[in-house]
């Protein structure tokens, strides 16, 4: 692909300095900024089906991976195209991003890229195949649900496969296992042989020297456990796997080793081969997490297995370490919980307890009897009841299964999630409701067949109706968020939220990009939903049918829990969402950082944005590519406004039947231009206190600026929009800072965006931040997602209809002749909010008015 | 109550059976689903089906063998063809003969829960 696009790109190159003419290059800019939208519509596309109300399959990921790939190459040779070829390294990086998503989607790990040994904190989530079950698990607790975890470190598949291959093991156990299973081998002897052989395995020195790197950063013994790949997911193999617990630094090597060789337990080797998993334990890693010396320890399931009616959980506990209950040693106290607040306990029965076991001195553990006081107490506090009971139904409605959970209590008190599994219910209580529509219709309906599916699900809980950020912080854990906006500051409570119902937004809007993350069913664009939905009234959310119930629908929820599948969990999605991983994060936000090059780029999305910036710029640096502009007319703009502004159109922009080069704003057509213009021309927005005088002089400058250069053209004075009827590319450098505006006002809300970006100042940097804090707030109070660095303002908003882009568009103009000097008075801190009241007393503020 | 309706889902990617299957059930059809279109083809043989829900590009038994089987089995069965957008449009071409409807992939479970009940519907009016 390299040599063909050298030639072709030759071939229209004869000689690089002679650069193709301005039309052709803005033919180009179009096409790439065609290629760039339908990237960006890919991506959301994307997005949406990972929010679970679509079926798709492999072959789709396929298409979408090879459509993406395409769109890119369009636009990697477009750049070159309109900028002189100096962007030949974007062949790379297409490569560098592309081939190792094909391998992903091909199923070939790139063994040599993953890590021996990761922390927990940093493990990938949605890659169980490297982490195994448990580890994953935990990741994402520790990331979307913020429990508690132990601090550890997973020895992976691939220090699995490196142990194996250094030890010659893998044809020795392929040898056994397919004796055992052709019935020529007795289980006990291959299993022991197996065993053996792993045990007496030597840890190459590499893999070694990372464990112990990784156990001895602090003073700390180690749990050590297995986190075999199907583990803790749709299969579970509860105590099947050996653990090692409180093994010091120096023991982990050989405590690795025990627990590898317990994957190939009489017992555990039994239950694959029921579940079908033989071969399966290619997969191994090891979880070593740091050892809590627990004060007491257990269980809970979030199903009342003895009454799954009754919409209880089970919390069991006893002293010392979990092992006391796992392996059921002693019968330990018994909490029947309520699964709503305030946690009511219904039932406890509290058991003596005569031992209890315990961390020993040099490593493993110790059986000690019970002191006296102690054998008939309850072994928890109905405080700690509480927290448990409240992370269980957490875990539960995340995990959208019956969770069994192992918890420790340290010796102060705090309590810790050591893993969280699905819990096997028995058969009897799975079977499938044979009347669930008839059970449902019991309820009354309050909204259906109304919005979009953002996520896939069913939820239920009290309505909690979100306005402004006040609102956010009372917002209580299981609550049905309702709100008329999608606007990003809601994102942290997305986690809390047991359903979202929002007036607005669409799939491929940020709200649902969160709600996708965190799994919360999202139903978006539900018309008054804000004055059908009161606070405190309990409904039930079904995405299936675009159902909204009044009160809990019990039938639904039972059923969800029970019956449907997590598609969530699913191979294909969970392959989705790593092909997501590697697209759609953006980390070139800052076109002036040192890392907006090609090498930077880090994901399609990265790319995109690079190369759509590089394309304005090439377009927009004009001393470089004045040549191209030999016959095409640009517009002045004659306008009370003291900017001079230059117009290009690139097709009904401007009145058709205008001559000339003069243009009244009354003659443009183009909308973003003409909305924005309407902000800046506002009467106040130039003859407003105190800065009236300074910005005469900041204008004659300008003007200097621009008169002073042959033909009127200066690099530095030069203020351009470059239209077409929906579209507009804005770049405004007033005085010292710059502002750059790009909008789109189509009929379907889909292709509309604005960007903008707005960077330097005349004054000391802690001023000008103070500025760019000033602009993030009244940017994101009219729901931008505004992102600042220093003096920089990165704020953009997708997805919105015309009219409140046409709306959003004034502001930016009105904005801009706010803040045009604004650093020099921003003398403290305290200016900042002063400011933004002022703004706001000048401009509806959005908060404030009616949604 | 009327007689629950019976539905085969024949696809070869796991993913839409184990999807499909569970929805469908919930709407109150008793369903079968084949990820091997051979195991499909003999269970034909041995179940009479209301609805055949069939991808068509398949590993050994494409979905168009199994649709003319069931046809002349039983041509009161109702057959929805999914299959990917590409081959959305030689599929329509090749045989517009016996098929109910055509569902293009991806699709929203309330798309293809929309056409089995209109398939059903057809089958209750006979």
């Amino acid at each position: 692909m390299w040599f063909n696009a050298k030639q072709f790109l030759k071939r229209f190159f004869p000689d690089r300095r002679e650069a193709i003419g301005f039309p052709q290059v803005f033919e180009q800019f179009q096409t790439l900024l065609e290629n760039h939208q339908a990237a960006m519509e890919l991506m959301a596309d994307l997005g949406e089906k990972s929010g679970g109300d679509y079926i798709f399959d492999r072959k789709y990921l396929f298409d979408v991976y090879h459509d993406m790939q395409d769109l890119l190459l369009r636009m990697v040779k477009g750049l070159n195209l309109i900028g002189d070829n100096k962007y030949y390294e974007l062949y790379g990086t297409l490569d560098r991003i592309f081939l190792p998503m094909e391998a992903e989607l091909r199923g070939r790990l790139v063994k040599t890229d993953a890590p021996y040994v990761i922390t927990l904190h940093d493990a990938p989530i949605d890659n169980p195949e490297l982490t195994g079950g448990k580890a994953n698990t935990l990741a994402e607790i520790i990331h979307k649900i913020d429990i508690p975890v132990p601090s550890g470190f997973v020895i992976t598949n691939n220090a699995y496969y490196r142990f194996l291959e250094y030890n010659n093991l893998g044809e020795r156990i392929h040898s056994f296992l397919e004796a055992w299973l052709a019935g020529n081998e007795e289980l006990n002897r291959a299993a022991g042989q197996i065993r053996y052989g792993i045990l007496a395995g030597i840890i190459p020195q590499d893999l070694e020297r990372e464990i112990k790197r990784f156990a001895q950063k602090t003073r700390t013994s180690w749990a050590v456990r297995s986190s075999a790949y199907g583990e803790d997911g749709e299969l579970s193999f509860a105590g099947l796997h050996e653990s090692v617990l409180n093994a010091y630094p120096e023991q982990l090597p050989e405590a690795y080793k025990r627990v590898l060789a317990g994957l190939y337990s009489p017992e555990a080797l039994t239950y694959r081969r029921r579940m079908g998993m033989v071969g399966e334990e290619a997969a191994m890693s090891v979880l070593c997490q740091e050892m809590i010396d627990s004060r007491a320890s257990g269980v809970v399931h979030t199903v009342y297995t003895d009454e799954p009616e009754s919409d209880c959980l089970a919390i069991y506990a006893s002293y010392g370490h979990g092992r006391t209950v796992v392996e059921g040693r002693t019968i330990p106290d018994r909490y029947v919980v309520e699964k709503r607040r305030p946690y009511h306990v219904k039932l406890r029965e509290i058991h003596p307890k005569t031992s209890t076991v315990r961390s020993a001195a040099g490593g493993g553990d110790e059986e000690v009897p019970v002191a006296g006081e102690l054998y008939e107490q309850s072994s928890i506090s109905d405080e700690t009841i509480g927290i448990l009971a409240k992370w269980a139904v957490t875990l539960e409605r995340y995990f959208k299964r019956p969770q069994e959970i192992e918890w420790a209590q340290g010796a102060k008190d705090n309590c810790w999630i050591l893993q969280s599994r699905r819990l096997v219910i028995p058969e009897r209580f799975s079977q499938p409701d044979e009347s669930i529509c008839e059970s449902c219709s019991q309820y009354p309906v309050l909204i259906q067949d109304q919005g979009v599916v953002a996520h896939t699900g069913v939820g239920s809980g009290a309505v909690y109706q979100v306005r402004n950020n006040e609102d956010m912080d009372a917002f209580p854990e299981g609550a049905v968020l309702v709100t008329p906006y999608t606007a990003p500051w809601l994102a942290r409570i997305v986690p809390r939220a047991a359903a979202i119902i929002a007036e607005r937004g669409s799939p491929a809007g940020h709200l649902a990009t969160i709600a996708r993350e965190f799994r919360v069913p999202a139903l978006l664009g539900v018309e008054h939903a804000c004055n059908i939905l009161r606070n405190g009234m309990d409904i039930t959310l079904d995405t299936y049918h675009r159902m909204i119930y009044s009160g809990k629908v019990k039938e639904l929820l039972r059923n969800e829990l029970l019956q449907s599948t997590v598609f969530e969990e699913s191979p294909e999605f969970r392959l989705l969402r790593r092909l997501i991983k590697r697209i759609a994060p953006l980390h070139l936000i800052d076109p002036l950082a040192p890392e907006f090059t090609p090498s930077g780029c880090t994901s399609v999305h990265d790319m995109i944005r690079f190369i759509h910036e590089k394309a304005v710029q090439e377009l927009m640096d004009i001393p470089s590519s004045l040549h191209r502009f030999k016959g095409v007319k640009v517009w002045t703009l004659t306008s009370d406004v003291p900017i001079g502004l230059k117009i290009l159109d690139l097709g009904g922009g401007i009145a058709p039947e205008l001559t000339g080069d003069k243009v009244r704003i009354e003659e443009i057509e183009s909308l973003p231009l003409r909305a924005v213009w309407s902000g800046i021309a506002k009467p106040e927005t130039w003859s407003t206190e105190p800065v009236d005088v300074d910005f005469k002089g900041m204008m004659s400058s300008l003007t200097r600026n621009w008169d002073a250069t042959a033909g009127g053209v200066s690099a530095s004075g030069f203020n351009l929009a470059v239209i077409n009827k929906i579209y507009m590319n804005l770049h405004l450098r007033l005085g010292y800072h710059f502002n750059l505006i790009d909008a789109r006002m189509h009929d379907e809300q889909q292709h509309n965006h604005i960007y903008f970006r707005f960077v330097g100042g005349v004054t000391d940097l802690t001023r000008r931040s103070r500025r760019a804090q000033v602009l993030a707030r009244i940017l994101s109070a009219y729901h931008f997602h505004a992102v600042t660095k220093g003096d920089l303002v990165v704020a953009r908003l997708l997805h919105l209809p015309k009219d409140e882009i046409r709306e959003r568009l004034h502001i930016l103009g009105a904005l801009i002749g706010f803040t045009r000097q604004l650093d020099i008075q921003l003398r403290s801190d305290q200016d900042i909010p002063r400011f933004v009241d002022e703004f706001f007393s000048r401009n509806a503020n959005p908060a404030q008015s009616p949604l | 109550m009327a007689t629950k309706m019976k539905i085969m889902v024949l696809d070869d990617e796991p993913i839409v059976c184990k999807r499909l299957k569970p929805a469908l059930e919930k709407q109150g059809y008793e369903v079968d689903a084949f990820t091997q279109s051979s195991e499909a083809m003999e269970r034909l043989k041995e179940t009479d089906y209301d609805i055949i829900i069939t991808d068509l590009k398949m590993k050994g038994i494409d979905g168009m063998q199994l649709l003319t089987e069931a046809k002349t089995r039983r041509p009161e069965t109702e057959v929805i063809v999914i299959t990917g957008f590409a081959t959305m449009e030689t599929a329509k071409e090749s045989f517009h003969k016996g098929v109910f409807d055509f569902v293009a992939k991806p699709f929203k479970l309330s798309e293809i829960q929309d056409v089995v009940s209109r398939a059903e519907a057809k089958i209750r009016s006979k």
